[in-house]
């Protein structure tokens, strides 16, 4: 021990771990910082206080840990105590989704032909809300300067797997994203590569989350190296939905996209030029 | 979310066992910064944020066992000190205590540079002694004083009795003297 002359009474305390009444020592060990003392060691608790104080610990905005906390419950179930209903509850949800994006491919195929600019109609697929008919797209008014999702910020690939409950996976067809961002308290994940090429991924089993404005051209189905997928030729006003109330939040024109729904993850890449490209592309991820 | 930010922690817990995901939204978020520094300190190094989301949804499966009357705080935090070791041994190392000194604004003299410098320097020689010490004495020191927990609260988190705390608690401070020395700076 290198303690000087004043702290070698602290010494017969050594033994004596109750603080009330057992310290003999001259003075000192009173009720520092009103947190009592530990067998006279007073001086090194307020320093150890002080350091506790002055150590930055990271932590992100506590609302944004509520919110991601509250996804993640939202998608299971409900009560605390329903625990053993976990399992069969997500395959009910499964086939909720499946059920859904087949009336929504089914509605979409029985609204062809001609007439169908005039009926404003919204079908839900893949966790987008699509609404149709209405003005012609490319230069709609709706399209405000680009914002970005909330909560939306960059992560290392190895971070966005970990905060988000769903897999996470990437293009073979493409080099490493430059980009990566996580959202909404892990609900999206976003990789970015040059020229504009965006893929985004999102928890699909939960109420839409994105909408498009589509006039013509109106989605094209895609069936193509395994994939059911939509594409949307023509640029079109992106949004997001908000949980809390529903209202629908501009983010900007979106440039063609191809949405599809994969094991209950929704996926819209957007940016690939044409379908081919992109089907490639969505093909590939692995 | 403004009248939930006053309603006490058995209000929101009695609302969050109703399934009221608003409520308990309202106490994660009270207790998020807690439990970030608890998990960061405890060892989980940059998987903070998994583990204290992990405990979180664990805590909500978890509150129809929670002893109505008591007190929250040491109740989740066991949870987070629970998940931070499930992840260590799961990765087969700790790292300890991984708080960092380096962005603090030391109040100690901005005046005096030199007196800060070696203010700071004995800062920064206790938070290594603090971070050598051996695990069960790093936990009860980081429990005690840097989450300012009390004895009653550190042997919850930590799942040890009173007594096995106090005695870690205290070989831990000693050996932090050896190798600081008890001079204040």
């Amino acid at each position: 021990m290198n303690s000087r002359e004043p702290h070698d009474d602290d010494r017969d305390n050594v033994g004596g771990v109750d603080n009330v009444g057992d310290s003999g020592d001259s003075g000192d060990s009173g009720d520092l910082l009103g947190r009592g003392d530990v067998g006279g060691f007073g001086d090194l608790e307020a320093e150890l206080f002080a350091l506790g104080d002055a150590l930055d610990v990271p932590a992100p905005p506590p609302a944004d840990v509520a919110a991601a906390v509250r996804a993640r419950l939202s998608a299971t179930p409900a009560s605390p105590v329903t625990r053993p209903l976990k399992r069969a509850h997500r395959r009910g949800r499964r086939w909720a989704v499946v059920a859904a994006v087949v009336l929504a491919v089914a509605a979409l195929t029985a609204a062809t032909p001609q007439g169908r600019a005039a009926v404003a109609q919204i079908l839900r697929y893949a966790g987008i809300e699509l609404r149709l008919g209405g003005a012609p797209t490319p230069t709609s008014p709706g399209a405000p300067t680009p914002t970005a999702l909330p909560g939306e910020r960059a992560v290392t690939l190895a971070q966005a797997r970990a905060l988000v409950r769903f897999p996470v996976r990437t293009p073979a067809a493409l080099g490493a994203p430059d980009v990566v961002t996580v959202a909404d308290g892990g609900r999206v994940v976003s990789m970015l590569w040059p020229g504009g090429l965006r893929l985004d991924q999102f928890d699909g089993t939960i109420s839409p989350y994105l909408w498009k404005q589509l006039g013509p051209p109106f989605p094209e189905e895609v069936h193509a190296a395994g994939l059911d997928a939509l594409w949307i030729g023509g640029a079109h006003p992106l949004g997001y939905i908000k949980r809390e109330d529903g209202t629908s939040v501009p983010l900007r024109q979106a440039a063609p996209t191809l949405i599809w729904e994969s094991g209950g993850v929704g996926h819209r890449l957007e940016g690939a030029g044409g379908k081919d490209r992109a089907t490639r592309i969505a093909a590939s991820l692995h | 979310m403004e009248s939930d930010s006053h309603m006490d922690d058995d209000e929101a817990i009695t609302r969050s066992l109703d399934g009221d995901l608003t409520a308990y939204e309202a106490l994660v978020a009270r207790y998020s910064a807690l439990a970030h520094r608890t998990a960061a300190m405890l060892g989980a190094a940059d998987e903070a944020e998994d583990v204290v989301q992990e405990a979180f949804v664990k805590a909500y499966r978890a509150l129809a066992s929670f002893r109505r009357g008591s007190p929250f705080r040491p109740w989740l935090l066991r949870i987070v000190a629970n998940e931070t070791h499930n992840l260590t041994r799961s990765r087969g190392r700790r790292n300890g205590l991984t708080a960092r000194l380096g962005a603090v604004a030391d109040p100690v003299a901005p005046d005096d540079p030199e007196g800060a410098a070696v203010a700071g320097d004995r800062r920064a020689r206790l938070l290594e002694a603090v971070r050598a010490l051996p695990d069960g004495e790093r936990d009860a020191v980081v429990c005690r004083y840097f989450l300012q927990l009390t004895e009653a609260e550190t042997a919850e988190v930590l799942g040890r009795p009173v007594g096995t705390v106090k005695s870690s608690t205290h070989r831990g401070l000693a050996r932090l003297r050896e190798e600081v020395g008890g001079e204040l700076a």
